[in-house]
């Protein structure tokens, strides 16, 4: 089995500037708001999308399957990718078993058939129609007519996106089991970045057709490229600032009005006196009683707090800076043991470390400084 | 009872249904995914015979196809082919005639079938025609079926179109609804109800028929 390269660009009707690629056994998760054209991707990887304007190549291993300059254009049928549909698009006049023997090309696979119904399962429901089965099982048979095809590549457009809680985590292991036992690169599409963090080993950012940024989940979400990727993976805390450089390593972060500047790392990246955004990771951030003096310290007053249980969800109003809010997800125990409550205030330490800067890009749509 | 007359109905239904099938098949499943520009005009084109008064129709095939004009003067020289007043010149008319209701019934069931049904069939490796088979067709199947029973009841049913380019000839082209006006023009009322009687019955069971198939599948797949 080969590994899946992509690169796309077109232009009409949908604007794509893609590229990614997946290992044998790894799965990429392609992250976007709606519209972000990450289905598109996908089926044009299928062979699904039809456009003349499209340009550019898709490898599966040694076997082309799209290469603009060299004009070839496999087929669907030629291409041998699993395809599982967001709506799962069962042929509902067929039984289960028969969705699934429609796409087993040889008798090899269709002899392989029960095997796979058990594992996924899907055991004693093989005469039943699409309709006379839950949403859960619907998605199984999809992916059961899938994998019956023998794919080169298994893509999932929102595989989750239409079964309810219970089935999808089940349907999460399913997947977590799949890649195992199955050599072929995974490409998942989905909106919700908390699938995207539990299933994929890395994440492909998308916005307007453009992919902006690829790596690990832990990485894309510790260190987003640009403000744009803060924004679509949803980190709450980013604020804009002000960069300058000092001692050599060290710089300092002029927060709002200057009214606060952080000491942070310099890591050669940014140049001085740049206009940053920069987030930072509510984990690494710690709380100490009000009164401790310390560098990076900024008194805060508990705006609101939301008791979640083990956790709560705090937001915290800097002294210096009443424009600007921090969100943090805290222990309840340790908030207990600071005894604060809502409008009590206490010293946000924040490590030069656990910032991460970046270039405020010039012209783009900038999030506002107060995040949420 | 004109039981010659009731023939030529029959044959006349059955043979229509039987030669529109497959052209109003052919045409309902490229009326229903092409994106053609020019798709409104051709499927209104289709419709005219709905909308004109059957002696419209029946004048301009008579026109057309008369032993006068160009046509007809051709067919009746080189293939001994008389398409006006003549069983085959019915048969054509009927099969023009009922390309609307053929066509409508087959067109919106291929329409009603999800783009992504096909779609999944392409990527599981079924090539156009075998998605055609195994996919389109078993789900378009009520569409075919309410076509061919309309097409088959209104053919026994048609009068004007067949009056204007057939006439009324025994066992060619009186067809029961013609039987039916000579019996009232000849004050036969009880001759002229057996036969409406008859032409009820067959049209409502057909239709029923219709209703009936549609109403077996699950109600997801309607």
């Amino acid at each position: 089995m080969g590994a899946l390269q992509v690169e796309l660009h077109n232009t009409t009707p949908m604007r794509l500037s893609a590229a990614f690629d997946c290992s044998p056994g790894e799965v990429v998760a392609l992250v976007g708001p709606s519209g972000s054209g990450k289905t598109s991707l996908l089926r044009a990887v299928a062979g699904l999308l039809q456009t003349k304007s499209l340009r550019g190549r898709i490898i599966v291993g040694d076997c082309i399957w799209f290469d603009s300059e060299k004009r070839i254009d496999l087929s669907p049928q030629q291409r041998h990718a699993g395809f599982v549909f967001q709506h799962y698009a069962l042929f509902p006049h067929l039984a289960a078993m028969e969705n699934a023997l429609i796409a087993a090309g040889t008798s090899a696979a269709r002899s392989r058939l029960p095997e796979l119904f058990e594992r996924l399962g899907l055991q004693g429901l093989e005469r039943r129609r699409p309709t006379e089965l839950s949403g859960g099982q619907q998605q199984r048979v999809a992916l059961a007519r899938a994998l019956a095809r023998e794919p080169k590549v298994l893509l999932l457009d929102e595989p989750f996106s239409a079964v309810d809680a219970p089935a999808r985590q089940a349907l999460y292991r399913e997947v977590a089991a799949l890649r195992q036992s199955l050599a072929t690169p995974i490409v998942l599409v989905t909106h919700d970045l908390g699938e995207a963090r539990r299933l994929a080993d890395r994440v492909v950012i998308l916005d307007a057709g453009e992919t902006l940024q690829t790596g690990t989940p832990a990485r894309v979400f510790a260190s987003p490229r640009n403000a744009r990727v803060a924004e679509l993976v949803g980190i709450q805390n980013h604020f804009r600032g002000q960069f300058h450089k000092q001692e050599p390593g060290w710089a300092r972060l002029d927060w709002g009005d200057r009214a606060v500047g952080l000491r942070v790392l310099d890591k050669n990246r940014i140049e001085d006196g740049a206009a940053v955004t920069w987030v930072v990771a509510g984990e690494r951030i710690d709380l100490l009683p009000d009164g401790a003096g310390e560098q990076n310290l900024l008194r805060c007053r508990i705006e609101e707090l939301l008791s979640l249980g083990e956790t709560s969800l705090c937001a915290l109003q800097p002294e210096l800076l009443p424009g600007e809010r921090v969100t943090l997800t805290l222990a309840s125990g340790q908030l207990r043991a600071l005894g604060v409550v809502a409008g009590s205030w206490l010293r946000l330490a924040i490590p030069p470390e656990a910032v991460h800067i970046m270039p405020q890009k010039e012209g783009a749509t900038a999030p506002p400084s107060q995040a949420m | 009872m004109d039981w010659q007359a009731a023939r030529v109905s029959l044959l006349l239904a059955v043979l229509t249904a039987l030669l529109l099938l497959p052209l109003g098949l052919a045409l309902a499943r490229w009326l229903a995914f092409s994106t053609w520009r020019g798709k409104p005009l051709a499927e209104a084109a289709l419709m005219l015979p709905l909308l004109l008064p059957p002696t419209v129709i029946g004048f301009y095939l008579l026109i057309a196809f008369g032993q006068g004009s160009p046509v007809g003067g051709w067919l009746a020289r080189q293939l001994d082919l008389r398409l006006v007043f003549s069983f085959e010149g019915l048969l054509f008319a009927s099969v023009l005639i009922n390309l609307p209701f053929m066509t409508q019934p087959i067109q919106r069931a291929f329409a009603a079938i999800p783009n992504s049904l096909r779609e999944a069939a392409w990527v599981s490796g079924l090539g156009r025609w075998r998605t055609f088979t195994r996919i389109e067709l078993p789900l378009a199947w009520p569409g075919l079926l309410a076509g061919v029973a309309l097409t088959a009841a209104h053919t026994l049913g048609e009068f004007g179109v067949v009056l204007m380019v057939g006439g009324s000839i025994p066992g060619q082209t009186r067809t029961l609804s013609i039987a039916i006006y000579d019996r009232v023009q000849a004050f036969d009322m009880a001759g002229a109800q057996t036969m409406a009687l008859l032409l009820v019955a067959t049209s409502l069971v057909a239709v029923a028929l219709v209703f009936a198939a549609d109403r077996r599948r699950p109600l997801q797949e309607r």
